[in-house]
C-alpha cells in the first residue's frame, strides 16, 4: 500500500493531484501579498497590516532560472539526485517565488515561459511515505 | 557622526585555511597589528566592538569581545558584539566609530575574527524546521545554494543587458590580477579567461573560479579621536561617513534566504547597501564620481557589475563595458577591489567587511604598496549581509 503524500513543509502548498497551490497571504491594508505566509505585513507605510489567506495563481512566467551541478547541504533531500534547475516566477501581484523546475530540458530554459505550479515528489521519508515539494513546469500547450 | 573620528591604526592576519589556529589567534594576530600600527597599547582602549555572530539573530558562532578581553587585557571596558552576518564588520566599525563621536571613549577597537566550515555555507543552529523560518525552506523546498540565488541574477542580467560568460570570466580575472599583489590574500596566482570558463559550473551561468570561496582570517581597525592622533602623531585615515543599512519593501532583489520576494516598482536592488552607501557618501558631502576606490563585496562575477551601476559609479549596463576595457582597474574610473576581493580572499565572514576597510586605508594612505591606486583620496567600501544587513564607509586622506 503507498502511504499518503506529504509535503516539505507544512503551510507552504496544498496538493490537488499533480497541482500544487502556494499558500499565500493578502494585506487588508494596502493589498501587499506575501508568500509563504507572514506573520505580519511587512509594508512600513501600511497601518492595517491585518492579512487575510488566499490561494495564489496556478500559472506564471518564468523571470529567471539556474542549474545546480553541486548536490546541496544535507537538509536538501532527493532521491536519485542529479542536476536540477531552479527557476525564479512571477505570479502577477508583485510576487516573485524561487521553486525547482520540471520538465524543462537543462540546456534549453527560456525566460519569459509561462509556467504552472505542479506538486512533485522530492524523496521517500523513513517512514516510506513520499515527500512532495511544489515545482514549476510548462504550461499546458507548451 | 556629531564629532570627528579618524582610523588610528590596520590590521589583518592573512586569509587562508589555518586549521591549527583557534580564532581567537587569528583575532589577537590581527588586533596586535591594528594597534602596533595606530602607536597604542590596551590601556588606551575604551571600547572593544566584535563582530560576532555570522547570523542574525544570535546563532553564530563568531568571537565575543570579552573573549578577547579576557585573553589579552583583563580592563574595564566597554565590550560589545553586534550581528549582522558578511555585514557584521561594518556594523561592529560603525558602532566604534559613534562611541567616540559621542565622546564615550577616546580609543575603540572594532574586529572580526572567523575560520569558516568547507563548501557551501550551510544552515545555522537554531532556526525553526517550519514556514516561519525561510533558511529551513529553502533548503527542503527546493535546495537553494547561495550561488544559486546569484546565479538568477546573473541569468536575469544576461538577459537584460547581454552579459556573456567572457566578461563575467574577466571580472573574476581581475580580480586575481590585483590580488597578486596582495600578501594578505589567498589565492594570487593570475588566471587566464580560458582557466575560468574550464572551471566546473556551479550554478549556470557561475563558475567555480566566478564564486567566492570561504575562508579563515581576521582583520582589526582602531579608531581614536582627533585629540589622541595628535598625541600619537598616528598617520591617519579620516571618516567622512559611515552608515549602516537594512531590506526596504519591495526589494527585486533575490535575497538570500527568501524563496519569494513581494516585488514593488521604484526600490533599488540591494536596498539594505545601496541605502546604506547613499548615506555614507552623503553624510561626507561626496558623490559617486568622487570615488578614487571602491572595495565592495564580490560574492560572485555578477556582484562586480551589478553593484558599481547601483552605487552609481556607471549607468546600468555600462559595467560590461568598463570590465572588458580595464575600466575599473587601478587607472580605471575607480579601482574596483584593489585588494583582490572576495574572490581572492574567499569569505571569512564576520572578519571580511573590516578587511575591506584596512584596504581602504592602506589606500589612502598611500600604503598599498604595488596595488597602490595613484592618487587615492576617497575610499568607500559596500558590503551586504544575509538577513538584510548593509553597510558602507566612507574614509578621505
Amino acid at each position: 500500500m503507498t502511504k499518503a503524500a506529504r509535503a516539505v513543509a507544512d503551510g507552504l502548498f496544498v496538493t490537488d493531484g499533480e497541482v500544487a497551490v502556494l499558500l499565500g497571504a493578502r494585506c487588508d491594508g494596502c493589498g501587499s501579498v506575501y508568500f509563504p505566509r507572514p506573520l505580519s505585513c511587512r509594508n512600513p507605510a501600511c497601518h492595517d497590516k491585518r492579512l487575510t489567506a488566499v490561494e495564489l495563481p496556478g500559472e506564471g512566467t518564468l523571470i529567471s532560472y539556474t542549474v545546480q551541478r553541486y548536490r546541496p547541504p544535507p537538509l536538501f533531500r532527493m532521491d536519485d539526485w542529479a542536476p536540477y534547475a531552479i527557476g525564479l516566477v512571477s505570479l502577477g501581484d508583485g510576487i516573485e517565488v524561487m521553486g525547482m523546475l520540471s520538465g524543462f530540458e537543462l540546456d534549453h530554459i527560456a525566460i519569459g515561459s509561462p509556467v504552472r505550479v505542479i506538486s512533485a515528489p522530492l524523496y521517500t521519508d523513513d517512514a516510506e511515505a513520499p515527500v512532495h515539494t511544489y515545482q514549476f513546469a510548462p504550461a499546458a500547450g507548451q | 557622526m556629531s564629532g570627528e573620528v579618524l582610523v588610528a591604526g590596520v590590521g589583518a592576519h592573512p586569509w587562508g585555511k589555518w586549521p591549527d589556529k583557534p580564532q581567537l589567534a587569528l583575532a589577537l594576530h590581527a588586533i596586535d597589528a591594528a594597534l602596533g600600527d595606530a602607536g597604542l597599547g590596551w590601556p588606551d582602549v575604551g571600547a572593544l566592538v566584535a563582530a560576532s555572530s555570522r547570523f542574525e539573530g544570535g546563532m553564530g558562532w563568531g568571537l565575543h569581545a570579552n573573549e578577547v578581553a579576557q585573553a589579552v587585557a583583563e580592563q574595564p571596558m566597554a565590550c560589545i558584539n553586534v550581528g549582522g552576518a558578511c555585514a557584521a564588520g561594518v556594523i561592529a566599525f560603525h558602532t566604534a566609530a559613534n562611541l567616540i563621536a559621542s565622546g564615550e571613549c577616546e580609543v575603540a577597537i572594532a574586529f572580526g575574527a572567523e575560520r569558516m566550515p568547507k563548501g557551501f555555507i550551510p544552515r545555522p543552529p537554531g532556526g525553526a524546521d517550519n514556514i516561519t523560518d525561510s533558511d529551513y525552506l529553502r533548503w527542503v523546498a527546493m535546495g537553494a545554494t547561495n550561488p544559486a540565488y546569484w546565479a538568477i541574477e546573473a541569468m536575469r542580467r544576461r538577459a537584460e543587458h547581454g552579459t556573456t560568460d567572457e566578461t563575467l570570466a574577466r571580472a573574476a580575472q581581475l580580480m586575481r590580477r590585483q590580488a597578486a599583489d596582495n600578501p594578505l590574500a589567498r589565492f594570487r596566482d593570475p588566471l587566464t579567461i580560458e582557466q575560468v570558463l574550464a572551471s566546473p559550473m556551479v550554478a549556470d551561468p557561475l563558475h567555480l573560479l566566478e564564486i567566492c570561496p570561504v575562508s579563515d582570517g581576521a582583520a582589526a581597525v582602531v579608531l581614536c579621536s582627533p585629540q589622541v592622533a595628535r598625541r600619537t602623531g598616528a598617520r591617519t585615515a579620516r571618516i567622512a561617513g559611515s552608515a549602516i543599512g537594512s531590506g526596504a519593501f519591495g526589494d527585486p532583489a533575490r535575497r538570500i534566504p527568501s524563496i519569494a520576494s513581494t516585488v514593488t516598482g521604484g526600490t533599488i536592488h540591494t536596498s539594505e547597501v545601496m541605502s546604506a552607501a547613499r548615506i555614507a557618501l552623503d553624510r561626507a558631502g561626496l558623490s559617486p564620481a568622487d570615488v578614487d576606490v571602491l572595495e565592495m563585496a564580490d560574492n560572485s562575477a555578477w556582484h562586480l557589475l551589478a553593484w558599481p551601476e547601483l552605487l552609481g559609479l556607471c549607468e546600468a549596463g555600462q559595467a560590461d563595458w568598463l570590465i572588458d576595457h580595464d575600466g575599473f582597474g587601478r587607472d580605471g574610473i575607480a579601482a574596483l577591489n584593489p585588494s583582490g576581493g572576495f574572490l581572492s580572499f574567499g569569505e571569512a565572514t564576520t572578519a571580511q567587511a573590516l578587511l575591506q576597510i584596512c584596504e581602504l586605508v592602506w589606500q589612502v594612505r598611500g600604503d598599498a604598496g604595488r596595488r597602490q591606486v595613484e592618487g587615492a583620496r576617497v575610499a568607500m567600501s559596500a558590503v551586504l549581509g544575509l538577513g538584510a544587513n548593509g553597510g558602507s564607509v566612507v574614509l578621505t586622506a
